[in-house]
């Protein structure tokens, strides 16, 4: 899952994924891990900014569209994204094939690589009067090489148009979110609930919300992302105003709570560290390996931007055998997480 | 790129009259060969590797500090690195050949070195290539354009007599083709070919 905001592209995890790395796990496979984290400096991490090995779910068969519009609060421009995966792997545009996405008065080249392995990605300038967005398959061979130095109109090898040319998806705006203002916006536990208003329309829309979550503990980092829809909280789609979440499902526990697997990875790092501080005559960090490893969320300081999402589904060519086109819009928040021991 | 339009015919006579005094003058002359490692420049986002190229400069002294330059430029085929965009994979290589005419001053010392310029303009002919590559299954392809024009090219260079006739030459210097394709496309650019040479020199 994926989506662009507010012109930065975050790499949303799955919500799921992440559980059943914390949870799932045999304590075997958590020493298997802690070695492995040993092995390679602790540079395990999280679901970071790039978004290279994020992969959406498509089906394993067929053709699928997936794209996404989306109009973040404020802004003047639409995030657009969209990939065409054939039997479950992307399909590259080469030869001068590009999506196209237009408004009445817009239009852009989707160039750039998008969130996930194989999309691509623009910003396309939008007002309040924009509605409807339209995305084509096309063949520009020019248009295309126009970021290239030399003389693309003459010196141009043309393969001709691909497959995907001519196919189309639209996809029209749903109404702009706005989020009521919190009665709280620091947690300390994360068991605390977040209590979420928002204006309800209630035309059929589905609602998530999806958030950017970077932690520290004064050494580490650790940043990662979260979709929250109606997969991982029963009801979270419906446009109904209002939504009661959990803080556990933005911060979690790296160690899973489990005493003696922290133990042992202190361990391993106490003696790591050590050992390197020998072979380097007391020439390293001693904080060197404490800085490499991945800040546990539960422990840390947490900035969590959350984003609510109304998304309304688009139509996509008949040629495809399936797709998620959609158009959304945002709003989003600010919340922080202190840990007990930081609070007090 | 005005302005060198302006002076090309003005300098282009002046260059001719002073060769035409320079052959009833009892001057001496000078032959000499550079292998040139050079760097292509097309003023943008291009990424050529090194390339080499040779001059060969024919000089006739009008007296002790000037000279009328002529030569011939001549770049092997200089590679552009590897680029990939949403279109495909491709890569650039540029060659070129230019004829040059202009003036050499030059300030020879007391010890057996002499430092000396080169300015004057050049007419070349340069072929510009594209390979590209699109993937698997989609027929890859090159193609190719030539395009002839004016510059200019400047240098300043040393100079070591190991004897009278025999002259070791060190020199940094800048050929400068405008406008190259321009009338043919969207997008002409200016080539600039900066160098660094080595040559041999026999006066005569």
């Amino acid at each position: 899952m994926y989506s662009v905001y507010n012109g930065q592209t975050l790499c949303f995890a799955d919500f799921t994924y992440l559980i059943t790395v914390t949870s799932n796990a045999t304590i075997a496979r958590r020493l298997s891990n802690v070695s492995a984290a040993i092995l390679t400096a602790f540079l395990l991490t999280a679901c970071d900014i790039d978004g290279g090995d994020n992969l959406p779910r498509v089906p394993d068969q067929g053709l699928f569209m997936l794209a996404d519009v989306n109009r973040h609060e404020g802004d003047d421009s639409a995030q657009v994204a969209a990939a065409v995966f054939n039997d479950g792997e992307p399909v590259n545009l080469v030869g001068g094939d590009l999506f196209e996405v237009r408004t009445v008065t817009e239009r852009v080249l989707l160039k750039q690589a998008g969130p996930v392995t194989g999309s691509y990605a623009a910003s396309l300038p939008v007002d309040d009067s924009v509605q409807d967005v339209f995305l084509d398959v096309v063949h520009l061979p020019v248009e295309a090489r126009e970021d290239r130095w030399y003389p693309i109109d003459l010196l141009n090898t043309d393969p001709g148009p691909g497959e995907l040319v001519g196919k189309s998806a639209m996809v029209s705006f749903p109404p702009a979110v706005t989020i009521a203002p919190l009665s709280q916006t620091v947690y300390t536990s994360i068991s605390d609930i977040i209590d979420i208003s928002w204006n309800p329309v209630s035309a059929g829309d589905l609602m998530r919300i999806l958030a950017a979550v970077e932690c520290t503990d004064g050494l580490a980092t650790s940043s990662y992302g979260v979709v929250v829809d109606n997969e991982v909280q029963l009801d979270m789609d419906l446009d109904d105003g209002n939504e009661v979440i959990s803080l556990d499902k933005f911060i979690y526990d790296l160690d899973d709570g489990s005493d003696t697997l922290k133990f042992i990875s202190d361990a391993a790092l106490v003696l790591l560290q050590e050992t390197l501080n020998q072979l380097s005559a007391g020439n390293i960090d001693p904080d060197f390996l404490l800085k490499q490893r991945e800040a546990n969320p539960i422990e840390s300081t947490c900035e969590i931007r959350l984003f609510l999402q109304r998304q309304r589904p688009g139509q996509f060519d008949a040629a495809f055998d399936g797709g998620r086109v959609t158009a959304s819009s945002s709003a989003e928040i600010t919340l922080s997480y202190i840990p007990p021991a930081a609070f007090n | 790129m005005t302005f060198m339009r302006l002076c090309r015919r003005p300098l282009f006579i002046v260059l001719v009259s002073l060769i035409s005094v320079a052959l009833h003058a009892d001057s001496k002359q000078q032959l000499d060969g550079n292998l040139l490692l050079t760097g292509m420049d097309a003023g943008s986002t291009d990424n050529f590797k090194s390339g080499r190229a040779i001059t060969l400069h024919y000089n006739y002294y009008f007296n002790n500090w000037l000279a009328a330059d002529a030569g011939l430029l001549l770049s092997g085929k200089t590679l552009e690195e590897s680029s990939e965009d949403i279109v495909g994979a491709y890569r650039t290589n540029i060659q070129t050949q230019a004829l040059l005419l202009g003036v050499k001053p030059r300030y020879r010392l007391e010890s057996p070195y002499e430092f000396y310029g080169r300015l004057g303009l050049q007419y070349w002919r340069t072929e510009l290539e594209v390979e590209e590559y699109f993937g698997e299954g989609i027929p890859e392809g090159a193609s190719s354009a030539t395009d002839t024009g004016y510059g200019y090219y400047l240098g300043l260079g040393a100079a070591h007599y190991v004897t009278e006739q025999f002259i070791v030459l060190f020199e940094i210097s800048r050929f400068m083709q405008l406008d190259v394709f321009e009338g043919d496309t969207a997008y002409p650019f200016d080539l600039a070919i900066n160098a660094f040479s080595l040559g041999v020199g026999y006066r005569f």
